[in-house]
């Protein structure tokens, strides 16, 4: 089959590779109908997050149809349309019975980089390096997917695939970054990045009951599209103090809840950006916190920072006095997929939410490696480049 | 210039500073070296099953079961009432065989001493119920004879039974808990075969070890 591989930093190309095949009682394979490009690939393809091997098939973000299945697998039948959540998680272990899926005990067989680095292991996550297990990923034509009763769930008829796609990642990413808020009602909201997860969280924020939601990026045509298609305010931190500008918006209040939607690679303007940007360059540093530095600084007294943007190691310059003076709730995290996607999907079918408008270039697989490049520089409006494996 | 003196005294010095620094970084390689009893080096490892002590009993005690978790690699064979034979194979076809001795020594605890084998050991497993409605906390203890020789060459391979018991715990809590073990080394990659080999070599080393 065919699939868009890792072929060392910033290179990408399609490949002629063995088929998957069912390896353990509960795996499925799927036959892949859409694969979304998405902002975390970016770490990987750019060598930030460690671990990647030549030839290791990218993606994570998919849908597509089940082709065969394992002999324990009991919820799903070949010819099912299923999402996949980009988490990997057993279902049996303490994590996944609390519904904390993206820690599970059980689905990273190689457990020994994320020990190394951050204590723990959590749990793999598909077309994401030998950190998260080392999985093949979702840019080919069939993959496999472990635990398949647990991580894949049928699609309601008459959701397009460019649509429920998002089910898989974006959604339940952003729903998890607007619940970490806590939301009772009527508060005020701000989001850093206006990619598919920062929209989709600010949708979620509207429909948890957020009173105003502010969507901050520098890219004028993503700030237009969150601001057509969702109704929020918008902050172009390229033409404006964001700090200034949210406190203003909040008559000297700050915003209730900050969600960081961004991650290690955040632009930003002005001098701290270009030295953060030399030190990640030069290996010195790992991760770029600038919007989880402003996230902190804008956020009320007492509120609440939400960060779903990937990152991988250390940060410099993390203001913890801020946190800790304002007395701030931190909360973060991998999105627990399967928790949310059954509640995403009856919202999608019921036309609460619509993430079709994310996936403004499907492209062939074959055209994988222009796709991220696009995604990458935000070309011609690129908000998601969408890969159709069979569409070649 | 400098006089010879100064040269050699330099040398020295430079020669001493890196010898400590090796040995320092010998040691931070392995912060945790086993300790040492009579002769033995010895362990201890746990891990926490979400399961009642009851359910991880019955994962032993059923043989159907236990035989089909192991399947992929390993076959056990009962010789008498408490002495085993086991084979495990590993990924590169590669076989090791060793007998040992198993006893009952209580409710919750079990020994088993190897009497043939690739490296002589002995341990025990005691478990306890894990606090906050957890499941169960598997305790082991290892212990192993190792020469000086033999001891260095385990540091720098996979013969470590260190490694290879927190391995093991690993595998035990998943098979307990899903009936099966993740493994992602046949899945498809645009590798050649040769780098498929290097990729496998720096897979065994992400998978072995790993805190259970």
């Amino acid at each position: 089959m065919r699939a868009l591989c890792w072929e060392g930093v910033g290179k990408l190309a399609v490949r002629d590779v063995p088929e998957p095949r069912i390896r353990a009682q509960g795996d499925i394979i799927v036959k892949v109908r859409a694969s979304s490009v998405c902002g975390s690939d970016l770490h990987l393809i750019n060598g930030y997050l460690p671990a990647m091997r030549e030839g290791d098939i990218l993606g994570h973000e998919f849908m597509g149809e089940v082709v065969e299945t394992g002999p324990s697998v009991q919820r799903l039948k070949v010819g099912d349309r299923v999402v996949v959540g980009s988490v990997v998680a057993c279902g049996s272990c303490w994590y996944c019975r609390t519904e904390q899926y993206s820690l599970c005990d059980n689905s990273n067989p190689q457990p020994v980089i994320p020990e190394k680095l951050w204590g723990h292991s959590p749990a793999g996550i598909l077309g994401y390096s030998h950190a998260a297990g080392g999985y093949s990923g979702s840019h080919a034509e069939y993959i496999r997917v472990p635990f398949g009763d647990v991580g894949a769930f049928t699609v309601p008829d008459g959701v397009p695939d460019d649509s429920v796609v998002f089910a898989s990642d974006a959604m339940p990413t952003g729903w998890m970054a607007a619940d970490f808020c806590g939301l009772k009602g009527g508060e005020v909201v701000a989001v850093w990045g206006a990619g598919g997860v920062g929209q989709m969280a600010a949708r979620a924020a509207q429909l948890l009951g957020a009173g105003r939601v502010i969507v901050i990026d520098r890219l004028p045509e993503r700030l237009g599209t969150a601001a057509d298609r969702l109704g929020v305010e918008t902050v172009n931190y390229a033409e404006t103090d964001v700090l200034e500008a949210l406190r203003e918006m909040t008559a000297g209040r700050g915003p209730d809840a900050c969600i960081e939607a961004v991650g290690m690679e955040a632009h930003d303007v002005g001098p701290t950006y270009a030295y953060d940007k030399a030190k990640q360059s030069a290996r010195l540093t790992t991760d770029r916190p600038t919007s989880v530095r402003q996230a902190i600084m804008a956020c009320r007294k007492g509120g609440t920072v939400s960060i779903v943007g990937v990152y991988g190691g250390l940060v410099d310059k993390f203001p913890l006095g801020a946190a800790m003076n304002k007395a701030l709730v931190l909360r973060m995290g991998q999105m627990h997929a399967q928790r949310y996607i059954p509640m995403l999907l009856d919202r999608l079918a019921a036309g609460e939410i619509d993430p079709g408008y994310l996936a403004t270039h499907p492209m062939s697989l074959e055209e994988g490696a222009r796709g991220y490049e696009m995604f990458e520089k935000k070309e011609e409006g690129c908000l998601r480049t969408v890969l159709h494996p069979k569409r070649s | 210039m400098t006089s010879n003196g100064t040269r050699w005294a330099l040398a020295g010095a430079a020669t001493v500073t890196a010898v400590g620094v090796g040995r320092v970084v010998a040691r931070r390689r392995r912060r945790h070296q086993p300790d040492r009893a009579g002769g033995w080096y010895v362990v201890h490892r746990g891990i926490t099953v979400d399961r009642p002590v009851d359910a991880v009993i019955g994962f032993w005690s059923d043989r159907e079961r236990l035989d089909r978790a192991l399947a992929e690699w390993a076959t056990l064979e009962q010789l008498d009432e408490n002495r085993w034979r086991c084979v495990a194979r590993d990924p590169a076809g590669g076989r090791t065989e060793w007998r040992a001795e198993i006893s009952v020594d209580g409710p919750r605890r079990l020994s088993w001493r190897v009497t043939r084998g690739p490296v002589i050991q002995q341990g025990q497993v005691e478990l306890v119920p894990a606090p906050q409605d957890r499941g169960t906390e598997i305790r082991a203890e290892l212990r192993w004879r190792s020469g000086r020789v033999r001891r260095a060459l385990g540091l720098t391979t996979r013969r470590d039974p260190d490694r290879g018991l927190r391995d093991a715990l690993r595998r035990i809590k998943s098979l307990i808990e899903t009936g099966q073990m993740i493994d992602t080394r046949h899945d498809p990659s645009g590798r050649s075969p040769k780098q498929e080999a290097a990729t496998n070599k720096v897979r065994e080393k992400l998978m072995a070890g790993g805190r259970p």
